[in-house]
């Protein structure tokens, strides 16, 4: 019916052209900025003599070659980032995200994070197309970094970006995970995906010198152990519709997730599976729940135990290790706690890796059988919280599994079959070379002679490099021992080494080492270059950002820097309009034209009129020629569209800021029956419309209003049996000299303050027009 | 402290915290806790030797503003009832209604939506045509808001808990009272007055404005005279003396004011009383109905039995009550000197008995668009449909 608030439904056409459109724009220019890059790189190595190679960024040097763990998490959170981005390109998203994800995820919980969800939501509703196309480019910005840079401060900042914006998902669009709302279990998600993305990020951005704690596998498997636990006991808490497959005449609180979600639509077979599952459930609901607490309280005891008990890398099946070498290289004998120290460590490796199998197992069930796996329905923001699950679990136990504990670099060697006089040498060398770094003090970087020795090749293969054949490389999993000038060498894995063998002395080198391992790429380009140039040259912060510097660091730049450079800025792509969108206090006015449609350009001699404001006044049309006129029509006592576009006129006028001397709002009263002054004025009480100079509400005999709104195209009509008059929703821009200019659709729309603010502003920004065309 | 055991106990805090979290259900809050149920605005009233009037709710459901609330009337002397709803405004909101006697109404529109005041309407034809006029502030949610004396004087009870006054022509709207003034009064204080639930005006003209009651055994019916208010309700029986009463609805037709008391004891158990006043202002009380836990959905007031039929000229006295209650009883009592009565078993739907001269009763059933009405005769125990009407109602139009 022509008048009745129409809202905004998910596929409305005109914000998903304006959505598309905007994702091809900032798509193109991603595209220019990598082009810009590329191209710039190319030529300044193709320019500056030298300007080519030296460039080991992105790359981890021998001990700190980036582990198995945070390879995994790296690479799958990447690719699980960029998939996300995708997910929030669905056309959908624009309009569905705040009112069928956000404020949804927030219905059962507390006021407060309802509030803090709302204002989220809220603010995504005002800016709908920059918020979804942002949400796109930061999360695809995010999975590409995480992707390009696989070491150093790069790749660091990766991961604390993405520890950010996991925090802002968690916290905005899951409602803090579910986790203050009743109903909360593991089998739905609990504690919602994004913090397992925060989860990965935060470890993803830990330094250098945590990469390889012995502790760090086992933090992560004891937090993992515990969740699975205090799981296990909300799983099996009484009371909360689980034990049960029916209740009542209803479905259980499983059964009926798991039915609702067999409802979305999605492949057929499917559907079936999950409709499938959902029946047994309904029939079996004990057992199901019964299984699941086991299951969920097994795993977490494994890892907690797998985590406490001790063991350490020399132990583990298949190290070739034959005992301790002496200081000149001989072996000794393997002792007896030692050889029982193995096999306790082997079974502890055993227990996690069992315990992990289970859990991802069981998480790919719940995945597939009530998760559903959390894409379908136009509206999926990511694939639910299983699979990233699953990565930190193996992620926790491939820390476990590769930690080094206190061998010493000597051990590793032989570890790695290097012969043992051989590995003994290494050691010595090392640690000189720590003792030189420490001396040199925490931070400094790094300094070497450009030569082909010191470059690093090969991601996750160590390498064994010396003048000796003796070094030759040993495969992944084996450290570095390198021999150099003590001056040059690196010192980050030797310290290490030396600090774990118990020689604190060179715990310092360690700092000096981790600094330059973390300087990353660009940095360690400005390394190489500063070690072409004289040793002993002064640097500062003004010298490095001398346009020399920063030219000869971007050539020595290597591919994988540039690529995280470009996904930097396809991050900052979508959060500086985000931001800037949010700092906008009006609503998009694509909003209004999405509800009411575009505005018709018009340009004809308004019809005049001559009624009585609410103050008794006569007002002509004539007598307002000069000012800009907003009118409009209102049923005085209308119940929901009438107030709405009262608010939006009243908003239009606070747009228009100083320019509102040269506007007149004006109202003809739209109700047969109810039309005087009476009641006009406790409309304008109502509305707040009372201090508003250039407000009139107009109204008059009703053979004289009538006429205005034949004039008017504005058709009025009683309803019986209770119901409002009816008529349209209209706005008309009058220009000074009395043509009307434009006319809108004011159909309020579903009156949420995005729409009256969008409304508003459309409204503003036609009188705008029409004082520069007067 | 290491490191790592701190952080494994920050997370074995958390996992229990989040537990804890998790495994709360929202508590529902108990049947019956709280503020008291509101009056229902089903109700009719039938004004000796006049026409009879009820108020129904139709449509459909009320979260989308597809509930209207409808005005019928049946002129005395036939058996047809006609749609009578004032037109021009949404009245999702609900009616309320007076009679100064005759075929003249008062209609209140209760606010609902985006509207904060009410719209009146007053007919003076039985219905044919309407005048609007305005309250400016929001009618309360009750079923007697609204009061009106021969002569055109206006009485309003508000949402905000606030009694306004009209004087004939309805020129403009005074505070007469609010239920703080009232309740600091001497005879508020008797009855510790909580809300203002009911406006009317006795048989003499007096502004009457009921309430609910704190104390027990009080009846907090109040009249304004001579610059002040004071205790105008009925004197409450000894059964009655540990119960708090609220008043329910208060009329007036004719010469007789009738109210309807509900009085609840501690423990929760309820009855309601019927009272009836004449001109000279003393009350006669029924005989006390359990209500056996049952909530009232509708009201009723009309001519009495065994009284003389009612004329235009002779307008007699207004003395019938009967309420139908949610375990689907429906009971009815012809006047002071009659006990009260169980009627037969309703038909589906009925929402509003309606109560004509000679212990004639009707009901009205809605159901979506239809309304049909039913007619028990005296003496008669089964119900005869008389009427089926089909009401434009007007879906989606206040969405």
């Amino acid at each position: 019916m022509p008048g009745m608030r129409s809202g905004l439904n998910l596929g409305n056409p005109l914000l998903a052209a304006a959505f598309r459109s905007a994702l091809l724009h900032q798509g193109l220019v991603a595209l220019l900025i990598f082009g810009v890059l590329a191209f710039a790189w190319v030529s300044i190595r193709e320019w500056r003599p030298g300007g080519a190679g030296g460039g080991t960024a992105g790359r981890a040097d021998g001990l700190d070659a980036e582990p198995s763990w945070r390879m995994l998490l790296r690479v799958g959170f990447g690719l699980l980032w960029i998939f996300d981005g995708l997910l929030q390109a669905q056309p959908s998203m624009v309009v569905g995200l705040p009112s069928q994800v956000i404020q949804p995820s927030a219905a059962s919980s507390p006021a407060w994070v309802q509030q803090l969800v709302n204002w989220a939501g809220t603010s995504w509703s005002y800016h709908p197309v920059q918020a979804a196309a942002a949400a796109v480019w930061i999360q695809v910005g995010i999975g590409c970094w995480l992707l390009a840079a696989r070491s150093g401060r790069w790749s660091r900042l990766a991961g604390l970006a993405a520890l950010t914006w996991g925090l802002v998902v968690w916290i905005f669009g899951e409602s803090f995970g579910g986790i203050f709302a009743p109903g909360l279990t593991w089998l739905f998600g609990a504690p919602g995906a994004a913090i397992f993305y925060c989860a990965a990020g935060g470890l993803i951005a830990l330094p250098v010198r945590y990469w390889r704690v012995p502790w760090l596998g086992r933090a992560m498997l004891a937090v993992l152990g515990l969740f699975f636990t205090g799981m296990a006991v909300l799983q099996a808490w009484p009371g909360r519709g689980f034990w049960q497959g029916r209740l009542g005449h209803g479905a259980g609180t499983l059964t009926g997730m798991i039915q609702s979600m067999a409802q979305t639509p999605q492949p057929a077979f499917l559907a079936g599976w999950v409709g499938g599952f959902g029946s047994f459930t309904a029939a079996h609901g004990f057992a199901v729940n019964m299984f699941a607490v086991v299951a969920l309280a097994l795993i977490g005891a494994a890892l907690l135990i797998g985590a406490a008990l001790p063991g350490d890398a020399l132990s583990r099946p298949g190290t070739r290790t034959a005992g301790t070498a002496r200081a000149d290289g001989q072996m000794l004998p393997v002792s007896r706690a030692r050889r029982w120290s193995r096999t306790l460590a082997d079974r502890r490796l055993l227990l996690i890796r069992l315990a992990v199998i289970a859990a991802v197992l069981l998480c790919l069930a719940d995945w597939v059988l009530v998760e559903d796996l959390g894409i379908f329905g136009g509206l999926g923001t990511d694939p639910n919280s299983m699979i990233p699950m699953a990565l930190v679990l193996v992620a926790g136990y491939l820390a476990v599994a590769a930690a080094p504990a206190r061998a010493t670099a000597a051990e590793v060697a032989m570890a790695a079959g290097v012969d043992a006089s051989v590995a003994a040498r290494v050691d010595r060398a090392i640690q000189r070379a720590a003792r030189v770094l420490a001396g040199a003090g925490a931070g400094g970087r790094e300094t070497r002679q450009a030569s082909p020795e010191h470059a690093r090749a090969g991601a996750g293969a160590t390498e064994a490099r010396q003048a000796s054949p003796e070094h030759a490389r040993a495969g992944a999993g084996a450290t570095e021992a390198r021999q150099a000038p003590p001056e040059h060498a690196r010192a980050g894995a030797g310290a290490t080494e030396a600090r774990q063998a118990g020689q604190p002395e060179h715990a310092g080198a360690d700092r000096g080492a981790n600094a330059a391992q973390e300087a990353g790429a660009p940095d360690r380009a400005a390394a190489g270059a500063a070690a072409r140039e004289p040793a002993g040259q002064p640097g500062g912060w003004r010298g490095r950002l001398s346009p020399g510097r920063l030219v000869a660091a971007f050539a020595a730049t290597d591919a994988r820097t540039l690529a995280a450079a470009w996904a930097l800025g396809v991050t900052i792509l979508g959060a500086f309009p985000l931001a800037a969108a949010a700092a906008n206090r009006s609503a998009d006015p694509v909003i209004a034209q999405a509800i009411g449609g575009s505005a018709a350009v018009l340009n004809f001699q308004a019809p005049g009129f001559r009624l009585t404001d609410q103050d008794g006044q006569p007002v002509s049309l004539a007598g307002l020629r000069g000012k800009v006129v907003l009118l409009t029509f209102l049923d005085p006592v209308c119940t929901s569209d009438c107030p709405l576009i009262a608010q939006e006129f009243r908003e239009a006028d606070q747009l228009l800021g100083a320019n509102r001397r040269r506007v007149e709002l004006v109202a003809v009263a739209a109700n047969p029956v109810y039309h005087t002054k009476a009641y006009t004025r406790a409309f304008d009480r109502q509305e707040g419309l009372t201090r508003m100079p250039n407000w009139k509400f107009l109204s008059g005999p009703l053979p004289e209003l009538k006429r205005v709104w034949h004039d008017y195209y504005f058709p009025v009509q009683i309803v019986p049996a209770g119901g409002m008059v009816l008529h349209s929703d209209v706005a008309y821009v009058i220009d000074a000299a009395g043509r009307t200019r434009t006319e809108l659709n004011f159909d309020p729309g579903p009156g949420t303050s995005a729409s009256k603010s969008s409304f508003a502003a459309e409204l503003a920004a036609a009188a705008l027009k029409a004082m520069k065309s007067s | 402290m290491t490191l790592p055991r701190a952080a494994g106990i920050a997370a074995a805090l958390a996992a229990i915290l989040v537990a804890g979290c998790g495994s709360t259900q929202a508590a529902a809050p108990a049947p019956g806790a709280g503020r008291a149920a509101r009056p229902p605005l089903v109700t009719s009233l039938t004004i000796p030797g006049g026409p009879s009037w009820a108020i129904v709710e139709m449509g459909g459901p009320r979260t989308r503003h597809n509930n209207f609330w409808q005005l019928v009337t049946r002129p005395a002397g036939t058996a047809s009832w006609r749609l009578a709803t004032p037109p021009g405004v949404a009245d999702n909101g609900g009616l309320v209604v007076a009679s100064p006697g005759g075929p003249a109404l008062v209609a209140g529109f209760n606010p609902s939506q985006d509207l904060t005041f009410s719209p009146l309407a007053s007919t003076r034809d039985g219905g044919a045509r309407w005048t609007p006029s305005l309250l400016p502030a929001g009618l309360a949610h009750v079923p007697s808001a609204l009061g009106t004396a021969p002569g055109g004087k206006l009485i309003a009870v508000t949402g905000r808990g606030q009694a306004e006054f009209s004087a004939p022509g309805m020129a403009g709207w005074t505070r007469l009272a609010s239920l703080a003034s009232l309740a600091a009064t001497p005879a508020g204080r008797s009855c510790e007055l909580k809300s203002l639930t009911a406006a009317a005006f006795s048989g003499l003209g007096v502004p009457l404005l009921a309430g609910r009651c704190a104390a027990p055994g009080v009846a907090g019916i109040f009249g304004y005279s001579a610059g002040g208010w004071h205790q105008a309700g009925p004197a409450l029986p000894a059964v009655l003396a540990r119960r708090q009463v609220s008043v329910l609805k208060l009329t007036t037709a004719g010469r007789r004011t009738t109210a309807l008391l509900v009085a609840a004891a501690p423990g929760g158990a309820a009855s309601l009383i019927a009272a009836w006043a004449g001109p000279s202002g003393r009350w006669t009380l029924s005989a006390p109905l359990p209500l056996g836990g049952a909530r009232i959905l509708s009201t009723a007031t009309g001519t009495g039995a065994g009284e003389a039929a009612a004329t235009a000229a002779s307008p007699g006295l207004a003395s019938a009550a009967g309420v139908i209650l949610s375990s689907g009883r429906a009971e009815f009592t012809a006047g002071p000197a009659a006990d009260w009565q169980q009627l037969p078993a309703l038909p589906a739907h009925v929402a509003a008995l309606v109560l004509g001269p000679g212990r004639q009763v009707s009901a009205l059933a809605p159901s979506g668009s239809i309304l049909t009405s039913w007619h028990l005769a005296a003496g008669a125990v089964t119900w005869t449909m008389t009427q089926a009407m089909k009401v434009p109602v007007p879906y989606g139009s206040s969405g």
